[in-house]
């Protein structure tokens, strides 16, 4: 492993460790944030996301204008196709029955809660099976393309990005400006350390920056979950592995900005250039959340969780896999890297997004409210 | 006054605040009549916040104080 590679794997991991933390401290939950407008008829955690992506939209644009961005749009996304969609409907049913998206698993998990442990158990199955289908929904994707080559709105129009990028940035701004003007952004919330939802927003969205200046690309987490069920199915079939295309290929290819060479990577279970980009942030917010909960005082692993609440994460696991394999992307990478370049393949992701969350509260409410662990004295 | 506790501690949302807004609906017209008093406890943080905000919005109080690892929300008439 070369300096380079030390550097930002060493980057990555402190960045991946201040997301978890942040998350962690404020309970910043994506998955929350859609389900509640549903379930609950609640803003209050959609509005942070609303200031992420268009902060993050406005420094990706500034640093685009900066000549610091190596490649625009950012590497590894695609032009468009209808099945973007599906994946976002399914990527969203997924995260709200697991109780947590990708990344929200990963810091509910570090702060030692077991269903969200059981969600990641899940999405490594979810993972293997999505191998299984890899070919067919290849061609669903072939079939379904949009006839443009274009990955963003504005390649689309042909116009500059920064007019259309800087005007989503400046509605998205004015939005959070109004609703701090009407007092929308003071929260409730009693528990310790809490730091208010805005301020993590910002947080994350300078941090989504430093990931991008510091390895060419967003913050992306779910093809390691692929490598993890790739990994343990090259011990119990390695035979059978061998036969998966997804797990063989290497499709994806990425030069880091530090040291200028050209790696290879894909699902499999070898280390190359997604587990570069990827291992150490999802260790980092594992153990930035685990951090925060024992500063706090806070670590304890309940053992004892309701069945239907453990069988609904491990479900929604599974779900949100192969959502994620689907889009392609997960939330995080979508976001927090392509909404905020109006990339088409994030905008229809979104855009699915919400009618599987819809879906997931509607399944929430029959399945877990009558389950209840009271106790009269 | 009745008491009556939940334990929903290693649960997450939106299964707290779904579980504790089930049977403050039910246990409503006690709850306002300051005839019970709820006690949750609870290790999930957002529910801190959502919990007693919901509650507040029915024209229940709630309280929160910190426990040993874990948070303590006792619902009860306004004004108690």
């Amino acid at each position: 492993m070369g300096f380079s590679v030390w550097v930002v794997m060493s980057g990555l991991m402190m960045i991946g460790m201040a997301v978890g933390f942040l998350m962690h401290r404020s309970d910043f939950c994506m998955a929350g944030a859609f389900r509640d407008v549903f379930l609950f008829r609640s803003y209050r955690l959609i509005r942070p996301l609303v200031l992420l992506a268009s902060l993050s939209a406005l420094l990706f644009e500034l640093c685009r204008i900066a000549d610091l961005l190596p490649v625009y749009p950012f590497p590894w996304f695609a032009p468009p196709a209808g099945v973007n969609i599906v994946g976002g409907v399914v990527f969203g049913l997924g995260m709200v029955m697991a109780g947590g998206c990708v990344v929200g698993v990963l810091y509910k998990m570090g702060a030692g809660n077991l269903l969200s442990l059981i969600a990641f158990t899940g999405l490594l199955v979810g993972s293997a099976l999505y191998a299984e289908i890899h070919s067919w929904w290849l061609s669903l994707l072939r079939l379904t393309a949009f006839p443009t080559s274009a990955v963003t709105v504005p390649q689309l129009f042909g116009g500059s990005s920064t007019v259309l990028v800087l005007t989503g940035a400046a509605v998205g701004g004015l939005c959070c400006w109004r609703w701090r003007r009407d007092g929308l952004w003071v929260d409730r919330n009693a528990a310790e350390g809490f730091i208010p939802l805005w301020i993590t927003a910002t947080g994350l969205a300078v941090l989504g920056v430093l990931t991008v200046l510091l390895c060419g690309i967003p913050m992306g987490v779910t093809t390691s979950y692929a490598k993890g069920a790739a990994l343990l199915e090259s011990w119990l079939a390695p035979g059978h592995l061998a036969t998966l295309p997804y797990f063989t290929a290497t499709p994806v290819q990425h030069t880091l900005p530090l040291d200028g060479i050209l790696r290879s990577g894909g699902a499999g279970p070898n280390f190359d250039v997604v587990a570069i980009l990827q291992l150490p942030l999802i260790l980092g917010i594992i153990g930035g959340s685990w951090l925060s909960a024992q500063l706090l005082d806070e670590f304890r692993v309940v053992w004892k969780v309701p069945f239907n609440q453990g069988s609904m994460a491990f479900a929604g696991g599974i779900i949100m896999a192969l959502g994620s394999r689907m889009s392609p992307g997960c939330n995080v990478w979508h976001l927090w890297g392509g909404v905020p370049q109006l990339t088409m393949q994030s905008l229809l992701f979104v855009g699915g997004l919400l009618p599987g969350a819809w879906l997931g509260g509607k399944i929430l409410q029959r399945v877990l409210a009558p389950a209840t662990s009271s106790q009269r004295s | 006054m009745k008491s009556m506790k939940m334990d929903i501690r290693g649960q997450i949302c939106p299964s707290s605040l779904l579980l504790v807004l089930r049977e403050v609906n039910r246990l409503h017209r006690e709850l306002k009549a300051g005839q019970l008093c709820m006690t949750i406890l609870t290790d999930n943080r957002a529910a801190t916040g959502t919990i007693p905000e919901a509650v507040s919005n029915m024209g229940i109080n709630a309280n929160v104080a910190k426990l040993d690892g874990y948070y303590r929300i006792t619902i009860h008439k306004q004004g108690d």
